[in-house]
């Protein structure tokens, strides 16, 4: 038999008993509205976190911190990065450009009294932590020296706006006691106070503590602090830490790898994403099965409709079967019919879903305001199709056994049945 | 002389059920030459209506040869049969057995939709064939709109649709009034007059009067 007829003669079928079949169809819907649903509710909560990620910074980057490979809290063995050990990183494979940080002990800008608790943080021109923030003024550069990038929140104490601050002159207290938050801490050495001039201010949601300042500023208040010179610093406290660009994020692994052969910690984002990416997975393996547990209910409603069709129609198996009609065309109908709940069902169901997630999200949306601005329910074509492309196997494996027993039916049998 | 329309040899049939055995079939040897008219008579279960059904391709034999149009009906699988259902053979049924749904042409199309055939051209023969049978007014008609006269020629209409080589009617005027039943009988003579072969079962003695030979049963054999 020509596909058109057994596909034309299974769309009759299907329009046949008409309550029956929109049931069935609509229990398949609802299953695959549930997938669609869930997995894409799972991919927006994994895209949220992701963008979340991203905004923290570049996926090329990798951080080596002062502790032997596997430290974390406590537990953490210290490693010190001499310059010896910065040799040897720029020598790692794919490493682009790499940048020393070293922290100079706490300390405060008198000028913006006890609130003003800084975090001073010795970089390197053009380090990944100094780009793109700013809210006024510039980024260190090359042969700065006596100058400071402040955190908004900082600039606001000392000037009256953060473009005031720009290009005023402040004493920045390092070592000794200070203020963070509500308690006062002891802090390290003698307190010195240093001149700095404001050339930059950043946004201060990166950090409201930390202030940029030259690394050899910072290296010469930690070696002040400790009563030693920089270069004995160096060798003795070491950099507080490296970061590492990658030439591409795709190198990244290769780079924490060649660190921790060289014996010390790294962090990267990349590797962040990817655990999220596995323990999203997982997740939307979980949510996926719960779909999936609607949809094998749906199964076993067409499985019974397809039992109660062939049951039905024996007698016009019969007829067929004595006027012509193959086993193959017979099964192949019944299937075909399957295939039809199925991919209606698909249809409709998908339909549901994305409607569905665009009301749900409208309602959460409406109860409260501050949720995230990406999007709650992330449907792309490969739900799409992925989830059609289910309803239909799941409905023909489920119409398969009805098949198959109209299939094997003796024509004579059919033909006698009452 | 070519090859026999139909050919048996020591054909049997048995059905079991449970322990107890009854042959429905006990050696039925014949043959129905192409362009002859023949009725099969006998009384209620003498087998007439097995021996129809395995010449269809409807039902196996237990045991024995049967040849229709040269081809051995035991050698073919499911899906030749189904075939042989198609093309070979054209049943007629005393219940019609038409499908209720499907409008008067398209039931006549069936075994040639079944067979391949594109809706045009099988729509063109059965209509052409429904014109033959004076039908040509009921083609797009539901079988619920038929008389019992009306639906058997229909019925007619299909088994003859596929060009088979042989026509085959199991009691095709038990369910007909007697003046549907004489106008079938018509039907089948002025077939058989243009040369199709036919092969009726019946218990009636009047309409198998009308057949060129008549081959009589009993008990599961030829009675004569």
């Amino acid at each position: 038999m020509r596909w058109a007829d057994l596909f034309a003669m299974s769309l009759g079928n299907y329009g046949r008993a008409r309550l029956r079949s929109v049931l069935t169809t609509a229990g398949v819907a609802i299953g695959t509205a549930l997938v669609v649903l869930l997995i894409a509710l799972a991919t927006g909560a994994e895209d949220n976190v992701r963008r979340s990620v991203f905004s923290i910074g570049d996926l090329r980057l990798v951080t080596v911190q002062p502790f032997q490979p596997g430290a974390n809290g406590l537990s953490a063995v210290p490693r010190t990065i001499t310059d010896e050990v910065v040799a040897q990183l720029r020598r790692i494979g794919h490493v682009e450009s790499v940048f020393r940080q070293f922290d100079a002990p706490l300390g405060m800008i008198v000028e913006g009294g006890d609130d003003a608790t800084i975090r001073p943080q010795g970089i390197e021109p053009n380090a990944p932590v100094d780009r793109g923030d700013l809210l006024a003024g510039r980024h260190l550069a090359l042969g700065d020296r006596a100058v400071a990038v402040v955190p908004g929140n900082i600039a606001r104490l000392i000037a009256p706006n953060v473009a005031s601050a720009i290009g005023r002159r402040v004493t920045m207290r390092i070592g000794g006691a200070v203020k963070l938050g509500s308690t006062r801490i002891g802090g390290s050495g003698t307190p010195r106070d240093y001149g700095v001039t404001v050339i930059g201010v950043f946004d201060e949601q990166a950090s409201g503590t930390s202030v940029r300042i030259p690394l050899d500023d910072a290296l010469a208040a930690g070696a002040d602090n400790r009563g030693l010179t920089p270069d004995a610093i160096k060798q003795s406290t070491g950099y507080s830490g490296i970061a590492i660009e990658a030439d591409d994020s795709t190198n990244v692994a290769d780079i924490v790898r060649g660190v921790q052969e060289l014996g010390f910690s790294s962090f990267s984002l990349k590797q962040v994403i990817e655990q999220i990416d596995q323990g999203f997975g997982v997740f939307r393996g979980i949510l996926a099965g719960i779909g999936g547990v609607a949809l094998l209910v749906a199964a076993i409603g067409i499985a019974n409709t397809m039992v109660m069709s062939v049951l039905e129609r024996t007698r016009e198996i019969g007829i067929m079967k004595a006027v012509g009609a193959s086993p193959r065309d017979i099964r192949t109908l019944f299937l075909a019919e399957a295939a039809y709940v199925g991919a209606f069902g698909g249809i409709v169901g998908v339909a549901l879903g994305i409607v569905g997630g665009q009301v749900i999200e409208r309602i959460i949306r409406n109860l409260n305001p501050r949720t995230n601005p990406g999007p709650i329910f992330v449907v792309g074509p490969d739900l799409i199709l992925g989830a059609f492309a289910l309803a239909v196997v799941v409905a023909l494996v489920a119409g398969f056994l009805p098949a198959r027993r109209a299939m094997r039916m003796s024509a004579l049998s059919a033909l006698r049945y009452e | 002389m070519g090859v026999p329309a139909v050919e048996t040899h020591d054909l049997e049939r048995v059905y079991r059920s449970g322990r107890s055995t009854v042959a429905a079939l006990a050696g039925v040897t014949m043959g129905v030459e192409r362009g002859e008219f023949v009725a099969v008579m006998g009384p209620s279960g003498s087998g007439k209506s097995t021996l129809l059904n395995i010449i269809a391709g409807l039902e196996r034999p237990s045991a024995g040869v049967l040849r229709v149009d040269g081809e051995d009906l035991a050698a073919l699988d499911e899906a030749a049969l189904a075939r042989h259902r198609a093309r070979r053979v054209g049943m007629v049924f005393q219940a019609f057995n038409l499908l209720p749904r499907y409008r008067v042409v398209e039931n006549v199309a069936l075994p040639l939709a079944f067979a391949g055939v594109e809706p045009a051209a099988r729509h063109a023969k059965a209509r052409a064939l429904l014109e033959r049978l004076g039908m040509a007014a009921r083609a797009e008609h539901r079988t619920n709109e038929l008389s019992g006269g009306e639906l058997q020629r229909a019925a007619v209409a299909r088994a003859l649709v596929a060009d088979p080589a042989i026509l085959l009617a199991d009691e095709p005027t038990g369910n007909l009034d007697s003046a549907s039943g004489a106008t079938l009988i018509g039907i089948f003579e002025e077939l058989n007059a243009h040369g199709q072969t036919v092969l009726l079962v019946t218990h009636d003695a009047q309409i198998a009067a009308h057949a060129g030979r008549i081959v009589r049963m009993r008990d599961g054999r030829i009675a004569d």
